[in-house]
């Protein structure tokens, strides 16, 4: 199964308002499903997230398009957001320093659901920026950018749970 | 009942709790740290969540991390397994307050149990025969001397707030308490974070037996059983068996009785096992209890045809538990063997690549393992990689099946200690079945390279 192939099939789930859809095929299996929505942003319905169960050796993971904005993705599903287990379902630049969570908890762009973002694609941020908002067990957790650079790529979509590790932002000197 | 749990652990005992999980249609949320990535749990649950770097206190012991996980996932209940966060009672308290099904007892239980001398002053009260032992903290050193006097030499030091070895230490006679209190004291304020200790008998030819029990939330207790596990290497158990070759039927009924009525009189609820020690009369002496599932619970559950971690996962959804202490029949014998990632001579750690694995099978043989080839064993965790349970009619024949099933157990790339559990299943007072807690000390001194060894 291609990219092209699971975009429509992403489309197509959201379209239908399903809540889950598995497929297996010869080696390869995977299973989409819609997250409840998160408590703090009423107004966005969470992205539908494929989650590929990785097998030990992984050739080729699918290669997730970067989010590079926040703008709510019904009209346009967005490709593979992210894996929701185990290694980051894309391929970061070489290049780019990888902000990586350092919590599980639910992604947040911003400080609160009407302010605005913390930062966008193309924003320069220091060290002590505040980037993002990882909430985990209700608390609030401003995380740092803890570099300096200009924001390149952003690889989660608000409101989408992440785990330990995970990527979140690309930075580029 | 539930639709999702979380399983608070790693390892073979993650995968026991998704096996049950998934005959029973629950869906299951695996959570790991980085060091486990690969790991066969992480592999066989629907969903799986990295929560930390791979030190345990960053990762499994992680309590924020862990919840966060839950509520992400939006599980129902949270199965801790065993060490980890399992008797770990503000762990409990916090998933209730989460609104997250705890599969255990109730955190004041765990509480209960978990404070040694507290556990030990409750049972007397509750008519459990107990060690002759001071029931209150060592205050100083001229306390210690008194108390052992009272009680009589030898006596065993033990920290309050733990167990598995740590803190303790066997007194023969005055002058050794001098030197043994404040080491004690001191090794127990380092792994548990708490000096304080109590002062038992210490009986020399002990058998360590203890009783499987089952509670479910309408008030229905049972016993199922004993297991004898007194094959151990400073305090860490190497072999269980079920049952006892110690016991009558009549000391089962006596002891089973006790634990049960025990465990009535504090509201236990969920498994649990009472830790007993017997005498050279047979007498039996409260120990301690575990208020969780324990590692050896396989060879109760082959003796029984029960399912345990279904029936924790059960009671803790309400359910009753669907047989009660006469539906429950004992049949044949079972013998459980650890394998540990350890060198069988020296004991050292030994992680790295298993590089061939072969799992023994044919009738009467159960492993529970979460290794596999091409895993890379992690220095950072406890080192049991293995279960191997076997269970025949007779002691003699579930021997011999162990025996034939240790032969096919093939871990190659790392040490284990299959060897070492070989030696011990030739060795004859095993086989005679003359165990005691001391049991181990011949394989601690280097001895003749072919005395005992298993050909």
């Amino acid at each position: 199964m291609n990219l092209k192939e699971v975009k429509e099939l992403i489309e197509l789930i959201s379209e239908k308002g399903l809540t889950e859809f598995e497929i297996e095929r010869q080696g390869f299996r995977m299973r989409i499903s819609r997250y409840n929505q998160p408590p703090a942003s009423a107004q966005q319905v969470a992205p539908p997230v494929v989650a590929l169960p990785i097998p030990p050796v992984v050739s080729a993971p699918i290669p997730a398009q970067p989010i590079q904005n926040s703008a709510t993705p019904e009209a346009a599903p967005a490709a593979p957001a992210s894996l929701e287990s185990g290694s980051a379902g894309e391929a970061p630049e070489s290049s780019l320093h990888i902000i990586k969570s350092p919590l599980v908890g639910t992604f947040y762009r911003s400080p609160s659901p009407n302010s605005d973002q913390f930062v966008k694609v193309g924003d320069r941020v220091g060290p002590e920026t505040v980037v993002c908002i990882i909430e985990a067990m209700k608390l609030m957790n401003n995380i740092q950018a803890e570099v300096s650079g200009e924001v390149a790529k952003i690889y989660v979509e608000n409101g989408q749970p992440v785990e330990y590790g995970q990527p979140l932002f690309g930075i580029r000197d | 009942m539930f639709k999702k749990i979380l399983i608070a652990n790693r390892g073979e005992i993650a995968t026991r709790i998704i096996w049950a999980c998934r005959e029973l249609g629950i869906r299951t949320v695996a959570i790991y740290s980085e060091a486990d990535r690969d790991s066969l749990h992480v592999r066989f649950a629907d969903e799986a969540w990295c929560i930390g770097p791979a030190p345990s206190t960053k990762s499994y012991l992680n309590i924020p991390m862990v919840i966060s996980a839950a509520e992400i996932a939006n599980v129902d209940a949270i199965h801790p397994g065993y060490g980890f966060l399992a008797e770990n009672a503000y762990f409990a308290e916090v998933c209730e307050r989460c609104n997250i099904k705890f599969i255990g007892p109730s955190p004041e239980c765990i509480s209960l149990m978990g404070d040694k001398a507290r556990a030990r002053a409750t049972m007397k009260a509750a008519g459990v025969p107990i060690t002759p032992g001071f029931e209150g903290i060592v205050e100083d050193e001229r306390d210690a001397l008194r108390i052992a006097d009272e009680i009589g030499y030898p006596v065993i030091i033990k920290a309050s707030a733990g167990g598995g070895g740590r803190g303790m230490r066997i007194v023969r006679n005055r002058n050794e308490m001098l030197a043994s209190l404040p080491a004690a004291q001191h090794e127990a304020q380092l792994a548990f974070g708490n000096p304080a200790v109590y002062i038992e008998k210490y009986i020399e030819q002990a058998r360590h037996v203890e009783i499987q029990v089952l509670g479910d939330r309408h008030g229905n207790m049972v016993h199922l059983g004993e297991r004898e596990c007194s094959v151990q290497r400073r305090h860490q158990k190497l072999i269980e068996e079920s049952p006892s070759p110690a016991l009558t039927p009549e000391m089962r009924r006596r002891m089973g009785e006790v634990a049960v009525e025990a465990c009535r009189e504090i509201g236990y609820v969920n498994a649990g096992t009472m830790e007993f020690l017997l005498d050279e009369n047979k007498n039996f002496y409260f120990m301690e209890m575990n208020t969780r599932i324990q590692v050896e619970h396989p060879v109760t559950e082959m003796v029984t045809n029960t399912d345990l971690v279904r029936e924790q996962i059960l009671i803790a959804a309400g359910e009753r538990l669907e047989f009660d202490q006469d539906d429950i029949i004992f049949s044949g014998h079972s013998i459980e063997c650890r394998i540990n990632a350890e060198n069988s001579r020296t004991f050292a750690p030994s992680p790295g690549l298993i590089t061939a694995m072969n799992i023994p099978g044919g009738p009467g043989v159960r492993t529970d393992t979460a290794a596999y080839p091409g895993w890379y064993v992690p220095p950072h965790y406890d080192s049991l990689i293995a279960k191997l349970i076997v269970h025949h009619r007779t002691r003699d024949m579930a021997i011999a099946r162990m025996q034939r099933a240790l032969d096919a157990m093939i871990i190659e790339g790392i040490d284990t200690t299959v060897s070492l559990q070989q030696q011990i299943l030739a060795d004859a007072d095993f086989i005679a079945g003359n165990l005691s807690t001391r049991f181990m000390e011949r394989f601690s001194n280097p001895r003749p390279a072919a005395q005992g060894a298993a050909e």
